[in-house]
């Protein structure tokens, strides 16, 4: 009911948004951000003002708004894994990556009861995941190395944000989550058992645009880029500042956004170049992703691209 | 001398041995420098454990010394201090004046049961203002500072107002206070309209003052979870914990274990209201802000050296360098060809106004430039006289071809205009009105980027041609109109030209005359070239054949023309037609000599052929008779039927007697009725006077005139020739005469011989 009263909600500010642009000459970047360390920059960017007039942060609970707003066209941009991008794609709205926000290493993980104490224990148990998100991939992976079938587990799609509340209430045995569910599931007792450091520069946090949007307002996409290298800039430079700043963001302890903050690696410009160049990683890891996403069902459509990344949107240098 | 040498020594060794004692000494006390950020009291209170834990721990005695800013900058200088403890900008500066060893560990402040090593900057003012409420309303108000180089209690609210668009230090009055109580205590007394001090300070004095949070009011507050402290800026690592180099690599790690092994619950720790040390932090932060604000030590604007641009613009430089150089290039080369094309110019203006022909430069339809030979030609001095006027001014009024000069002109221009090029013949009037014939040449002359074209105009002066083409015309006139035949001929005679006259006498048509002899006396023939060769002319008359056959007389004069060696070269001949001329000759020359009504020969050439008759007779030893004869009763027949039977009976008469005489006979009529005839040859008596007797029946025979029938008769007188005497003609016809008179006297109708009645 609360999720239906959201949707209601964004779709109304979204079409105010739509409406009140309408009479603008040049239409605002609307794009679409969840909360994730990886994607913090951004907020930051937003609370110093370095965000112009031409980006529009449209803050929702999970991934899956973005998704949705990016295929109803209310969104012109998001934050997605690369899993939910190559998702994106498969139904059909041609997106761009014009930026890599965080590469996971560790911030992706399956925490069990502490009785669990191997991956090959998870047969038969309950694990709480949101199949159409990333860590519906970390389970794949998990499973992949566990050596188990996805029949062989009992998986119960929630969204990630509802973790926590199955966990407290028993009704799960392991959650594949992310920072801060993670940590949050670890205070309650929760273990360890694997996390995404354990499969390095496989799952991407990135920045994506509709291809729209990138040919037809390419300016306000730079400036989105900008104004996220900027806060990362704050993020790594400022510290002291920035974890108190995403403490109070996200709602949660300072000392808890430093340990968050172990768990990905925030690529800087160089990296990024690096990163979405024609030969990179993100582009590999695309390829080899929507092979097995198409392989397990996750997705009907093969996506059909020939690139998904465009360093070009990455600025020269920042102020 | 010796002995007090021996007593120097022992002295000079205590007094080394004592100064070996002091400087050990020193070195086990170590001195702990901490900046007085708050009133000395305080902070000795505070930290005074913290030394007393040290010199436990450490072993040596730590002496706590709480220096201001400038105090401390002097103790660092002078080696004087171990360690110290200060804020994150002032280390800054210290480091930017010496060498450090770095920090030891970053200072973690407590409050309550929560901790940070984060600092950052509070902005405040009484709570009563209501005027002053965000950063916006901090224009022109006083502020106070504990000083320029407190990181939390200046340069972090200045960088905050910078974002926000207040450069306070340009508009502001800010008075520097050196401590943050004096600042709090100047904002609560109204003194200054805003305070700025370090986070924790506002918290650490309400703990004396429990009022404080009620007196003033935190301007910008920053919402940040997990903070301890009201805070208006952005957040820094706390203060530093610095060794300076000279300390004992022993000691600083002594202090270093005993500063990281402080728990927050020691005694030590809750006094000093700290948790502890952690870490050295990142200061890049702070050094990232103070290059931003540019204050100390980043206050100097960096050198740049040439190289350093050179390095930086490497590409703008060679960019510019390489335009620089092309537009010198450029500009030389346009320079040069500038000069080339002056020089050209003046050249081409050399030898245009130098250029013998008369040329000229036309815009807008008026001479704009013209050279000598113009304003010679058409007798100007100057050619000033010529500028700003057209052709039309001089020229006369009409051209010869009757075209007025000023229409024709415009004709012209109007082509000319068009981008023809004209060429034509054109009369000028000079200045002293006399008129010359140019040939005249317009061309135009298009200019780049010039709207109206110029046109060149050219004059090429033909007056002699014209005059002797005037001349030629006239000559070729003469030869065309003449009414006498005119021909030239080659040195040989062969006609090359000849005019419409040679060919209407001839009647030769043009084809049949060229490249043949003109018509030639048929004696000489081409003779008369000779003749007209060697004497310069040939004149005659002669007669010739038109070509149809009629006979023609000409009279012809040919003239040798001679070339520029004297030699001959061509024959002109004129000839007129004289045909008629010789038949008038002839016809008047009848008239003379013979009766017009009989045709019978007069008197005159009657006595002519007497005389040749009488000369021959003489040469052939022959006889002949002179006969005179006069008709009888003529006048009644005259008066009776008038002349016009009078003439016809002469006629009759006249015809009747010729034929009795023989054809080397003559018989003339004398005038009126009288008749007289020579007989030649004559033979005998006889025969004489048988021709006399025909002679009387044929006059005496009837004849019809005018419808009648009328007879008369005649009187014949006759003498013969020689005779004994010498006579001559006309005495010989007196003889006849009186014969006759004879014969009339006996009764006419009759012949009486001369010779019966005189002898």
């Amino acid at each position: 009911m609360q999720r239906r009263d959201f949707l209601g909600l964004s779709i109304a500010t979204g079409l105010f948004a739509t409406g009140l642009s309408g009479c603008r000459t040049s239409d605002p970047l609307v794009f679409g951000i969840h909360p994730w360390i990886g994607y913090e920059p951004l907020y930051l960017a937003r609370d110093f003002g370095w965000l112009p007039a031409s980006v529009v942060l449209e803050s929702g609970p999970s991934s899956k708004d973005s998704m949705a707003g990016l295929l109803s066209g209310k969104l012109h941009g998001a934050a997605l894994t690369l899993d939910e991008t190559i998702r994106v794609w498969s139904e059909g709205t041609e997106v761009v990556v014009v930026a890599v926000a965080d590469v996971s290493a560790g911030a992706d993980a399956l925490i069990t009861r502490p009785h669990i104490t191997e991956l090959a224990e998870l047969q038969g148990k309950r694990i709480a995941v949101e199949v159409n998100g990333v860590s519906g991939i970390m389970l794949l992976k998990i499973l992949e190395l566990a050596g188990l079938a996805w029949s062989d587990v009992v998986p119960i799609d929630l969204p990630v944000s509802e973790h926590a509340g199955a966990w407290s209430r028993a009704e799960v045995d392991a959650s594949v989550c992310y920072e801060p569910t993670a940590m949050k599931l670890e205070r309650e007792g929760g273990v360890r058992l694997f996390d995404s450091s354990d499969i390095p520069e496989t799952i991407f946090d990135l920045l994506v645009v509709t291809r729209e949007a990138a040919d037809g307002n390419p300016d306000a996409v730079r400036d989105m880029v900008t104004a996220h290298f900027r806060g990362l800039q704050h993020l790594v430079r400022s510290m002291h500042d920035a974890v108190y700043r995403v403490a109070n963001h996200q709602g949660i302890r300072p000392e808890d956004v430093q340990s968050a903050l172990a768990t990905v690696m925030l690529p800087d410009l160089a990296a990024n170049q690096r990163y979405l160049s024609g030969a990179g990683r993100v582009e590999i890891m695309a390829r080899s992703l929507s092979k097995l996403m198409l392989r397990t069902g996750m997705i009907r459509n093969e996506p059909g691209f020939q690139r998904l990344c465009d360093p070009s949107f990455l600025p020269r240098s920042l102020p | 001398m010796k002995a007090r040498r021996c007593l120097l020594i022992p002295i000079l060794l205590v007094v080394i041995e004592c100064l070996t004692a002091t400087v050990a000494s020193a070195r086990e006390a170590l001195t702990f420098g901490i900046f007085a950020y708050r009133p000395d009291n305080i902070i000795r209170e505070r930290f005074e454990p913290l030394a007393r834990y040290l010199s436990r721990e450490v072993g040596a005695e730590v002496r706590l010394v709480v220096l201001s800013q400038d105090n401390m900058n002097r103790a660092v200088a002078a080696n004087e201090l171990d360690f110290f403890l200060t804020n994150p900008s002032h280390l800054l500066l210290i480091r930017s004046e010496r060498s450090l060893t770095g920090v030891l560990a970053t200072l973690v402040r407590r409050s309550g049961d929560q901790s940070t090593s984060s600092l950052g900057g509070v902005i405040f003012t009484g709570s009563q203002r209501q005027d002053i409420n965000s950063l916006e309303d901090l224009r022109s108000k006083s502020i106070a500072s504990p000083g320029m180089h407190f990181l939390g209690g200046y340069q972090t609210q200045v960088l905050e107002l910078q974002d926000a668009g207040i450069d306070i230090r340009k508009v502001n009055l800010i008075r520097f206070l050196g401590t943050h109580d004096r600042v709090v205590r100047a904002v609560l007394s109204g003194d200054a309209d805003v305070g700025f001090v370090r986070t924790s300070i506002l918290e650490q004095m309400a703990k004396a003052n429990p009022d404080l949070f009620a007196q003033i009011k935190i301007l910008n507050r920053q919402e940040l979870a997990g903070f301890p402290y009201v805070v208006s800026t952005r957040l820094y690592p706390e203060w530093p914990l610095v060794a300076l180099p000279h300390v004992n690599e022993r000691v600083v790690r002594r202090v270093a274990s005993a500063l990281f092994s402080i728990e927050p619950d020691d005694e030590v720790a809750v006094a000093a209201g700290i948790t502890g040390f952690s870490p050295p932090a990142d200061y890049q932060s702070v050094e990232y802000l103070a290059r931003t604000l540019r204050v100390a030590p980043f206050d100097q604007v960096p050198r740049v050296t040439w190289v350093d641009v050179l390095q930086h613009y490497r590409l703008w430089v060679f960019t510019v360098a390489v335009l620089v150089i092309l537009l010198l290039a450029s500009s030389l080369w346009l320079a040069r060809s500038r000069r080339q094309l002056a020089s050209e110019q003046k050249r081409l203006r050399q030898l245009v106004s130098g250029w013998p022909q008369p040329a000229l430069l036309i815009k807008g339809g008026v001479f704009v430039d013209t050279n000598r030979a113009a304003v010679d030609l058409l007798g100007y001095s100057a050619s000033v006289s010529i500028y700003g006027k057209d052709l039309a001014v001089f020229s006369p009024e009409f051209q010869p071809d009757g075209q007025i000069s000023r229409q024709k002109m415009e004709q012209i221009n109007t082509r000319v205009g068009d981008g023809h090029v004209e060429q034509f013949e054109w009369v000028l009037q000079r200045s002293d009105g006399s008129e010359v014939w140019v040939d005249v040449t317009m061309a135009p002359v298009h200019g780049e980027g010039e709207q109206e074209a110029f046109i060149l105009c050219s004059w090429y002066n033909i007056t002699r041609r014209k005059q002797a083409e005037q001349r030629q015309r006239l000559a070729a006139s003469v030869f065309e109109y003449a009414r006498e035949a005119i021909f030239i001929t080659d040195s040989y005679g062969m006609v090359i030209d000849a005019n419409d006259a040679y060919l209407a006498i001839t009647g030769r048509p043009r084809k049949r005359t060229i490249q043949r002899l003109p018509p030639l006396p048929l004696d000489e023939g081409s003779g008369v070239f000779s003749s007209a060769r060697a004497q310069g002319f040939w004149a005659g008359e002669f007669a010739s054949r038109r070509n149809n056959g009629e006979s023609l007389a000409l009279s012809m004069t040919i003239s040798s023309v001679r070339d520029d060696h004297g030699k001959v070269s061509h024959f002109v001949g004129i000839f007129s037609d004289i045909t008629r001329l010789k038949e008038q000759e002839q016809k008047l020359r009848i008239m003379a000599h013979y009766d017009a009504l009989t045709g019978l020969p007069n008197r005159v050439l009657f006595a002519d052929r007497l005389q040749q008759a009488m000369a021959l007779t003489r040469r052939q030893s022959g006889k002949l008779a002179v006969i005179y004869i006069d008709l009888d009763e003529f006048k009644p027949v005259n008066d009776a039927f008038g002349h016009e039977a009078g003439d016809q009976l002469l006629v009759e008469i006249a015809s009747r007697m010729r034929a009795v005489l023989r054809e080397e006979d003559t018989l003339a009529r004398l005038g009126g009725d009288e008749f007289a005839a020579i007989v030649m040859n004559v033979q005998d008596e006889a025969s004489l006077e048988s021709l006399l007797v025909r002679l009387l029946a044929r006059v005496a025979e009837p004849a019809w005139v005018v419808d009648h029938n009328v007879e008369v008769s005649a009187s014949i007188g006759c003498t013969l020739f020689p005779q004994t005497a010498d006579l001559d003609g006309d005495q010989l016809l007196r003889q006849a005469d009186q014969a006759m008179y004879q014969a009339k006297q006996t009764g006419r109708n009759r012949y009486v011989r001369f010779s019966d009645f005189s002898s």
